[in-house]
């Protein structure tokens, strides 16, 4: 390995980057760009408050009652319904998700599930709702929640079982904490995969490759030329992610040995594996498809965007197989937790991986015989 | 030429993909400052055969010795002392021909006079532009400064001039002929045989990945003296006849015109002594010695057009 040829190798390419735009854009900006606007969409509710539609057939104290216990807590506003309507039929006209209905016979009935011949048989409460509403199942929910609350509080007992909240996190935790991590792991992955693949492509296709080869640059060189290329990159994206988190949503995270250590992981890792793919992507067309038929399910599947436990069983299992995962688990250990025994586990996966990676990469790579 | 040991032996040289032989047992010398020129039509395996002198391929079989090393054995002392300009250069886009030679001087470990390489390849008024901006003859020669930035002993040339258009080619000749005149070994891989007449000092032909003739260009050129022709313009009729009973096959050619195959100037001589004796009307006449390019086409002319299939089947 020779310093001055790295440096030689170094200086053109970053020539090259700065003088490519597009290149500049999707690095730097791309990921500022999702950071904002998931940052903003999830972000900003402070607490929920859905409206919620409710036909009040029975116009009793007892709905009364029960529509004062939904109205309290912010988490719906109540809108009324007329009375005179077919309810299923009012929702789909007027696009409802969700439509609550209170039986004409509501107080009556209550009434009788305590004294009469109905004791004990529960009151009925209809909703109707929209099952392809994405929002639908978050209010059902609440509305439940809401619902055995009263439900318990009719018995006049006090509740069995509480719940008791005790955060692990000194500082509140907000999607956008999880997010920002995440967000880092994902801009190094696509810079060091997209850049490694497409780069390898142009210049074999232009026979660039077959001129270098006649020259003293070893493969040793041409490696760490890349490697110390894609790490400033990394440095430079990480620190505007950062940045941008810290003054647009105040986003404070741990800023330690690890961030580094991890990145530099995470850079040999990825520019490891566009050398074991860059045989089947000969052309700079076939690379941004190799390229993004990797980088897209590890994108969704390695908890960049939400958390793997949202997944299912198996797509949980899988992701864990994926070397993202390692590394989302410990950036977020790290940034987020604090913890240095997980970090240090996840690290450890990743690291592991990046060395099998990148040693196999290495016996792959070759430009003489460029055919 | 200098007598000192040659600058590329190469020795039942071999190099096959799977059943397509590209080069099929050759062996040369280029003795140490001669421009040799590798001549032969597109496919015969001129690249190739180039290719593994430069160590970028590796052969089947036989043995190749640039300056003394095997290039197997040796490649990265032989890649210090060559400089190779492959077929159809090309460079990073955004780099401009100055930082070009940079990276390459760099790389090289080289201190080379970069203004005085852009001098010889005429390149300073472009020395700020671009690669991506560079028609293709500039692109070519800044591909021949970048062959001389190490100062090397020989230099490669894969088809410097392919696809230029004639005065883009004969400002690259013109950079060439001053390469020839600094004493450097030249290899030269070309399909024109205007090129390899002009610059060369050994023409090698190749046909279907073996070597068919090799010898200087006039040399090659007087071996095949039978088809020096001689045409008579504007001449009798009676002459015809005349030139047939001197043992010669003459071939009427349009107008007045007739055309001798003729083997020595000798032949020569006796046919005109024989129109003077006879005191027919002679308007004009032309020997023509047969050209690199008639001796080409009659050395690597197919036997069948689909002779590359043939071989590789």
């Amino acid at each position: 390995m020779t310093f001055r040829i790295i440096v030689a190798n170094l200086s053109v390419r970053l020539k090259s980057f700065y003088r490519e735009r597009s290149a500049m854009f999707f690095t730097f900006a791309f990921p500022v760009i999702l950071v904002l606007v998931f940052g903003t969409i999830f972000t900003k509710p402070e607490h929920l408050n859905f409206d919620l539609p409710v036909q009040d057939n029975s116009r009793s104290e007892a709905s009364a009652r029960l529509l004062e216990a939904l109205a309290t807590g912010d988490a719906f506003t109540i809108t009324p319904v007329p009375v005179a309507v077919d309810a299923t039929q009012y929702a789909k006209e007027h696009r409802l998700n969700l439509l609550l209905v209170i039986p004409k016979d509501f107080q009556a009935l209550q009434r009788q599930r305590v004294v009469g011949p109905n004791a004990g048989v529960p009151v009925p409460l209809k909703y109707v709702y929209d099952p392809s509403s994405t929002a639908v199942d978050t209010k059902i929910r609440l509305l439940d929640t809401i619902v055995a609350a009263a439900n318990q509080k009719a018995t006049g007992s006090p509740p069995a079982i509480k719940l008791v909240a005790v955060s692990i996190l000194p500082e509140r935790y907000r999607f956008i904490e999880f997010f920002v991590p995440g967000i880092i792991a994902m801009a190094i992955m696509t810079s060091c995969l997209s850049n490694a693949l497409n780069m390898n492509a142009e210049l074999r296709q232009k026979g660039i490759l077959r001129k270098l080869a006649t020259t003293p640059i070893t493969r040793a060189d041409w490696l760490a030329s890349s490697i110390v290329y894609q790490l400033i990159l990394s440095v430079i994206s990480t620190a505007a992610i950062l940045l941008v988190s810290l003054f647009v949503f105040d986003v404070r995270l741990h800023i330690g040995i690890w961030l580094p250590l991890i990145l530099v992981v995470e850079v040999i890792a990825f520019v490891g594996i566009g050398m074991l793919l860059t045989p089947f992507a000969k052309e700079a067309e076939s690379a941004s498809a190799v390229a993004n038929a990797f980088l897209f399910p590890m994108m969704f599947l390695s908890g960049t965007f939400f958390p793997v436990e949202m997944m299912p069983g198996f797509l949980q299992a899988f992701a864990k197989l994926l070397p993202l995962y390692y590394i989302n688990e410990a950036l977020r250990a790290a940034m987020i937790f604090a913890d240095d025994a997980a970090t240090l586990r996840s690290f450890g996966v990743t690291a592991a991986f990046a060395a099998v990676v990148f040693v196999a990469g290495t016996f792959r790579t070759r430009w003489d015989e460029g055919t | 030429m200098s007598n000192s040991e040659p600058a590329i032996v190469v020795d039942k040289l071999c190099k096959h993909y799977g059943a397509l032989r590209a080069v099929d047992d050759i062996s040369f010398t280029v003795k140490s400052g001669e421009v040799f020129a590798f001549l032969g039509p597109n496919g015969a395996g001129k690249s190739t055969t180039a290719e593994v002198i430069e160590t970028i391929r590796v052969p089947t079989s036989g043995t190749v010795t640039v300056l003394g090393m095997d290039v197997r054995k040796h490649k990265a002392e032989v890649v210090r002392r060559i400089g190779v300009l492959p077929q159809n250069f090309s460079s990073f886009d955004r780099i401009t021909v100055r930082e070009t030679l940079q990276y390459y001087a760099r790389v090289f470990g080289s201190r080379a006079d970069i203004d005085a390489l852009m001098d010889l390849t005429d390149l300073r008024d472009k020395s700020a532009a671009r690669f991506n901006t560079l028609s293709g003859g500039l692109k070519q020669r800044l591909g021949i400064a970048v062959a001389l930035i190490s100062d090397p002993e020989i230099i490669f040339l894969d088809e410097p001039t392919t696809g230029l258009d004639p005065h883009a080619r004969r400002q690259v000749w013109e950079v060439l002929k001053g390469l020839k005149g600094r004493g450097k070994t030249v290899f030269l891989t070309t399909h024109y045989m205007e090129e390899a007449e002009l610059l060369a000092d050994t023409v090698a032909i190749i046909s279907n990945g073996r070597i068919v003739a090799i010898d200087s260009p006039s040399r090659l050129t007087e071996g095949d003296a039978e088809h020096m022709r001689l045409t008579l313009k504007s001449i009798d009729a009676a002459a015809v006849e005349l030139i047939r009973n001197l043992g010669f096959c003459p071939i009427p050619n349009g107008d007045d015109n007739i055309c001798v195959p003729v083997k020595t100037p000798d032949d020569v001589r006796r046919i005109l002594e024989e129109i003077q004796r006879r005191g027919l009307e002679l308007g004009g006449l032309d020997v023509r010695k047969p050209n690199l390019e008639e001796v080409f086409l009659k050395l690597t002319a197919e036997p069948t057009s689909a002779g590359a299939e043939d071989r590789a089947a």
